[in-house]
């Protein structure tokens, strides 16, 4: 056996590069900077087949079909962040509609109408929160149970059929302006996305939803109050389910019994298009409403084009695979795989 | 000895992550039939060099070669078939029984059927080689149902049962008992000596490094510094020397408070029916033995779930806290030993691992600037070495985040500590640096609770011991003035 | 615990088989089933509600069940149906494909069945009746309609919105509107098929339309939530009336727009009157009297000018029940 030593010289010092003491800005959003940046070209691209696509009555239309979907795809993200699921949302949104335009019916103001149907928000928040953390039921399997009983209740309440908003002035929700010259949907989306992100990042139980997602059992030993966490997490959820509900019956001034089902998994894949992991402890507000553009945006190029609407799944799957694509290289590239 | 009897080298081996050079020229070989031990400290190479030569990481640069008993070389694919590696943390699946998770290489091929009685008797082989009387009952239990040791002992019978001839054991006994570390050892040794079987063996405890290694090698900062020497030629001191560690060595050791002279303040009471512990503040108190009777006291001392034997008295405590919140809020806090699954929030930047406690002890409302100042403070505290506070834990090394789970209890007005292992898989350099910060928290005035299977850990640092039975039941205390191995043996039932 | 639990699944039980029995009991009267695709659309809620208004005038029993868009469950449906002792069957099948094998079981059993909106498979046989809508013409005189629509307005070009084409039913609405389209000189400038049927999406679907096209006249609607979400999209950008709309179907949500002006004409698809309709061949086929085999009804149209008119009043009758 050949004996070697190389390189006696210990010096025993190390030299050490300063730490960060700041966030950067540029690496924590470097995923939702290459969404904008894929949205961007996904927009010049249908521009070249369709120049209307790049027109101001276009950004209008691409807002205020994206804006339902924003907004549930923020109280998504917040289950999502926790390492739960909510499969209930559609449901949500189309119980909190029919109930809605029921009440109105039963000759309630469009306010107080609107808060009942936010209590339908509150109620299946509370049930998926409770089973969840009480019960100790896994997320899926609540969420799934809620989401088929506010789905079929959601037929119940008018037997199925479409019901008219009774309230004359209840497209102001919606489509008012309380900021001069920006329509009410685009403010509430705004505003949601700020809170939301302001929260995540800078109040303390905002973290407490990552260190939840990240592992229930070390932020259990640490003293997090997991339970809490994730129960205010399902009922956000809901609640924002509820109100992107309200919103859209406030546009369309008719509610129906099937108006959220194909949302539930287009705000999942908002969310994970948005960078988040279903695993848990990732996500950020921006990237969320980031994912649910990128999935409006390609619903309108498909029309606009006039793609079978068929191939609609096909390329959101596709932008799925991208997204998340982008996310590991950008990740793998700070060496954080 | 040749170079066609290496069973795998690799010559001047370059890995970078991003920006940071990992590995800078590693030059690294292993012969067959000896066991070698691999050494370094925290963030040396170690676990990259494993990982490249397992494939679970790519090489940037440099050669990389295996070959079969008469010296022909093999492609990687079928190289890597003869290299099992056990883990420093359990990579089991807790879900499937023993002899299943055992078996479960033989079953690598998907087409072949699962054959249950096939399976049972591989898994009883493997793990007679072990221990006999554990093979005999565990076959059948789950996973998930095993403790930590008992887990990696199925983890080692895998490796052995896979027919590999290279097994890379990465500190495999820091969480075994004396007498298990003992058994494995025979093991190892019987089969590199009748089998051929070719072992590297990475640890930080010297003592077993003497035992089992007759070849080492360290690598320090990316680079190779020894390669290939008898281990019987180089001194204990030489090897830390080598390791860049020497500055470890020369700092004085700690000394301990003697209990007379304790910190003003009320003293905490730990008791289980009949039995009482006073823990003064500012005094250590080590506890050892097998993992059931201690786990349970730590469960009661933290809050954490089914802890009905022990009470934890001091006045304004409530008896038993019903969570870890309770006891973090009361001034208990923890750091855990299952640093991977229950320790890290992996997906959550450094600043949030460190302050999180802080967070909770303080009831913030505002994740705020402050906090990155005193996350930086306590990094420089702990000589972290980290580009950026907001980088994730797993750019640190192992036992770097180990003193992330320490930084996040320190210069906090704690009346408890209580700390699991927290020494597990760190090298000696940081191990010194960590017993000084412990005995630095223990002069403020905390009472600190450390369990540790590693016997001359306990004797170093704790004032008093609390010993376990086998059986998990509390079997006595020794004073510090007669702390020995014996009577460490003597008490926990298990050899020095 | 165990044991509480189990006794109250056996009370349960037996409460769910005395109300079974307790079906099963009133067996002097005839019954039949209707056997609905889905439960989801009100269309084939209002085709149930024809059926048993006619089976009350007719003095029988009446049991509905709902085979979730599967044709297994519909096979599974059947003979659960069958097996209760059923004497009748009126049925909106899952697909026209997917009714051979129902037929063969059902002519086995000797039990008359009837189609109401979607027909069976071409070729076969072996049922009573089947009563659906005429959907090529229908597809014709729409299409004649909207283009006469567009013309008024100045111009040729047409949008649709289309239900799913890999239906039998809007590939016949389309060969028609297309053949019609030639035939009075429009072009149908873009297609945009439904997936989710809702008027959200149907906003959503105009809105791009008119935002590519915006020298479309007239807007063809296959089904009701289209009409009402292209009125939506007109109404906001203040074209209601400046754009046609004819659509399909009708509900009371698009009759409320026709009153409005805000479309202008509906052709309405009878459902309560297929469900009365294939009700009656069924009870003729009991009582041995005279069958239809093929009733293909045409769809009337109605227009904003004649809504009022007591014919089209008798027309909304047999298209859905009266609101309560």
């Amino acid at each position: 056996m050949t004996k070697t030593i190389i390189d006696q010289a210990g010096t025993g010092v190390e030299t050490r590069p300063a730490i960060r003491t700041r966030e950067s800005l540029l690496s924590t959003y470097r995923t939702e900077l290459a969404i904008a940046g894929a949205i961007g070209l996904l927009v010049l691209a249908v521009g070249t087949q369709v120049p209307q696509a790049l027109s101001w009555g276009n950004f209008a239309n691409i807002t205020q079909a994206g804006a339902p979907l924003i907004i549930m795809s923020l109280g998504v993200l917040l289950v999502v962040i926790t390492g739960g699921i909510d499969l209930s949302v559609g449901s949500v949104f189309s119980l909190t509609g029919m109930v809605t335009a029921q009440a109105m019916a039963a000759g309630f103001g469009g306010v107080s109408a609107a808060l009942v149907g936010l209590g339908v928000g509150l109620v299946f928040g509370s049930i998926n929160g409770f089973l969840v953390t009480i019960a100790g039921l896994a997320p899926f399997v609540v969420t799934l149970i809620t989401f088929a009983v506010a789905g079929s209740l959601a037929f119940i309440v008018t037997n199925g059929r479409s019901m008219p908003i009774g309230d004359p002035d209840f497209w102001l929700l919606n489509s008012g302006s309380m900021i001069p010259g920006m329509p009410n949907y685009i403010l509430f989306c705004i505003v949601l996305l700020v809170a939301i992100e302001l929260f995540l990042k800078k109040m303390v139980a905002g973290r407490w939803f990552y260190a939840v997602g990240s592992s229930a059992a070390a932020a259990h030993l640490l003293g997090i109050p997991v339970k809490r966490t994730q129960f205010f997490a399902y009922v956000a959820s809901s609640l924002l389910a509820s109100f992107s509900g309200l919103l859209t019956i406030s546009y369309i001034l008719n509610a129906e019994s099937t108006a959220g089902s194909s949302l539930m998994l287009q705000a999942i894949a908002a969310v994970v298009i948005g960078g988040a992991s279903l695993l848990g402890g990732t996500g950020t507000a921006v990237g969320a409403v980031l994912g649910a553009l990128m999935i409006t945006v390609i619903q309108n190029g498909v029309n606009l084009i006039g793609i079978n609407s068929f191939w609609q799944g096909s390329v959101t799957g596709l932008a799925i695979l991208i997204a998340v694509l982008i996310d590991r290289f950008s990740k793998s590239r700070r060496g954080a795989v | 000895m040749t170079e066609k009897h290496n069973i795998v080298s690799v010559r001047s081996l370059t890995k970078a992550y991003g920006a940071t050079s990992v590995l800078k020229g590693i030059d690294f070989s292993v012969a067959r039939g000896e066991i070698h031990a691999l050494l370094g400290g925290n963030g040396a190479g170690k676990s990259t060099l494993i990982r490249i030569i397992t494939g679970t990481a790519t090489k940037d640069g440099g050669e990389l070669d295996f070959r079969d008993a008469s010296g022909n070389l093999l492609s990687e694919t079928d190289g890597r078939h003869k290299v099992a590696v056990v883990h420093q943390e359990l990579a089991l699946l807790p879900h499937l029984t023993v002899a299943e998770n055992i078996a479960l290489p033989h079953f690598r091929k998907g087409s072949r059927l699962y054959d249950r009685r096939l399976a049972t008797r591989q898994a009883h082989d493997a793990l007679s080689m072990i221990d006999r009387d554990f093979a005999a009952v565990a076959l059948n239990r789950l996973i998930g149902d095993l403790s930590l040791h008992e887990g990696q002992m199925v983890e080692i019978a895998r490796a052995l049962s896979s027919g590999a001839e290279l097994i890379l054991l990465d500190e495999p006994t820091a969480n075994l008992t004396a007498i298990e570390t003992e058994r494995l050892f025979d093991v190892l040794r019987r089969l590199t000596r009748d089998n051929g079987l070719s072992v590297v063996f990475v640890s930080h405890r010297m003592k077993e490094i003497r035992q089992i290694a007759n070849v080492c090698s360290i690598i320090r900062d990316g680079r190779t510094v020894v390669k290939s020497v008898p281990t019987a030629d180089l001194t204990d001191f030489a090897i830390i020397e080598h390791m860049g560690q020497a500055h470890a060595l020369a700092a004085p050791r700690v000394t301990k408070v003697a209990a007379q002279q304790a910190m003003a303040g009320e003293p905490l009471t730990i008791a289980e029916d009949g039995f009482t512990v006073v823990l003064q503040p500012g005094t250590i108190l080590g506890i050892a033995g097998a993992p059931a009777g201690p786990q349970t006291l730590i469960a009661a001392l933290v809050g954490a779930a089914h802890a009905k034997r022990w009470t934890v008295t001091r006045s304004g405590w409530p008896g038993r806290f019903r969570s870890p919140r309770e006891a973090a809020r009361a001034g208990a806090g923890f750091v855990t030993g299952d640093r991977a699954h229950r320790g890290i929030l992996h997906s959550l930047p450094i600043i949030d691992n460190v302050v999180a406690s802080r967070r909770v002890t303080r009831g913030s409302f505002f994740a705020n600037k402050h906090e990155g100042v005193e996350c930086f403070d306590l990094m420089q505290a702990l000589k972290v070495k980290a580009g950026s506070l907001w980088h994730l834990p797993n750019t640190l090394s192992g036992g770097t985040q180990q003193k992330l789970l320490l930084a996040r209890w320190l210069n906090l007005p704690s009346r408890l500590l209580v700390l699991e292992e927290p020494t597990r898989g760190v090298d000696i350099g940081t191990k010194r640096e960590i017993y000084q910060l412990i005995r630095d928290m223990a002069a403020t005035g905390t009472a600190i609770v450390w369990w540790s299977t590693e016997n001359a850990e306990l004797l170093e640092v704790c004032d008093r011991v609390l010993a376990f039975d086998t059986e998990g039941r509390s079997s006595g205390v020794i004073e510090r003035d007669q702390l020995s191995e014996d009577r460490l043996a003597a008490l926990t039932g298990m050899a020095a | 615990m165990k044991t509480k639990l189990n006794g109250w699944l056996a009370m349960a039980a037996s409460v769910a088989l005395a109300a079974l029995s307790s079906v099963a009991h009133a067996q002097e009267k005839k019954t039949v089933a209707y056997l609905a695709p889905s439960l989801d659309i009100s269309y084939w809620q209002w085709v149930g509600f024809g059926v048993k208004q006619k089976a009350q005038e007719l003095g029988m029993d009446y049991v509905e069940f709902t085979s979730e868009n599967s044709p297994a469950k519909q096979m599974d449906n059947a003979r659960t149906a069958v097996t209760k002792g059923v004497d009748a069957i009126v049925i909106g099948p899952v697909s026209s494909t997917s009714t051979p094998p129902l037929l063969a079981y059902l002519k086995s059993q000797n039990i008359p069945i009837a189609f109401a909106g979607i027909g069976p498979q071409p070729g076969q046989t072996d049922y009573t009746s089947s009563v659906t809508a005429n959907n090529y013409e229908t597809g014709k005189a729409q299409g004649s309609f909207v283009c006469a629509l567009a013309k008024e307005r100045g111009g040729n070009k047409v949008g649709m919105l289309s239900l799913p084409q890999d239906r039998e039913n809007a590939q016949k609405y389309l060969k028609g509107a297309q053949e019609a389209f030639a035939a009075d000189g429009c072009k149908l400038a873009q297609m945009l098929e439904t997936r989710g049927l809702t008027v959200n999406e149907a906003v959503t679907q105009a809105n791009d339309m008119l935002t590519a096209h915006p020298d479309i006249k007239a807007i063809y609607g296959m089904y009701d939530e289209a009409g009402t979400g292209a009125a939506k999209v007109l109404e906001t950008r203040g074209l209601t009336g400046k754009i046609g709309i004819a659509v399909a179907d009708g509900s009371p949500t698009t009759i409320g727009l026709l009153k409005a002006k805000a479309i202008q004409g509906i052709f309405f698809q009878e459902a309560v009157g297929q469900g009365i309709d294939g009700t009656q061949q069924v009870f003729n086929a009991l009582t041995k009297a005279p069958v239809k085999k093929d009733l293909a009804l045409v769809m009337p149209l109605v227009t904003a000018d004649k809504i009022d008119s007591p014919e089209a009043k008798a027309v909304i009758a047999r298209v859905f029940p009266p609101s309560k």
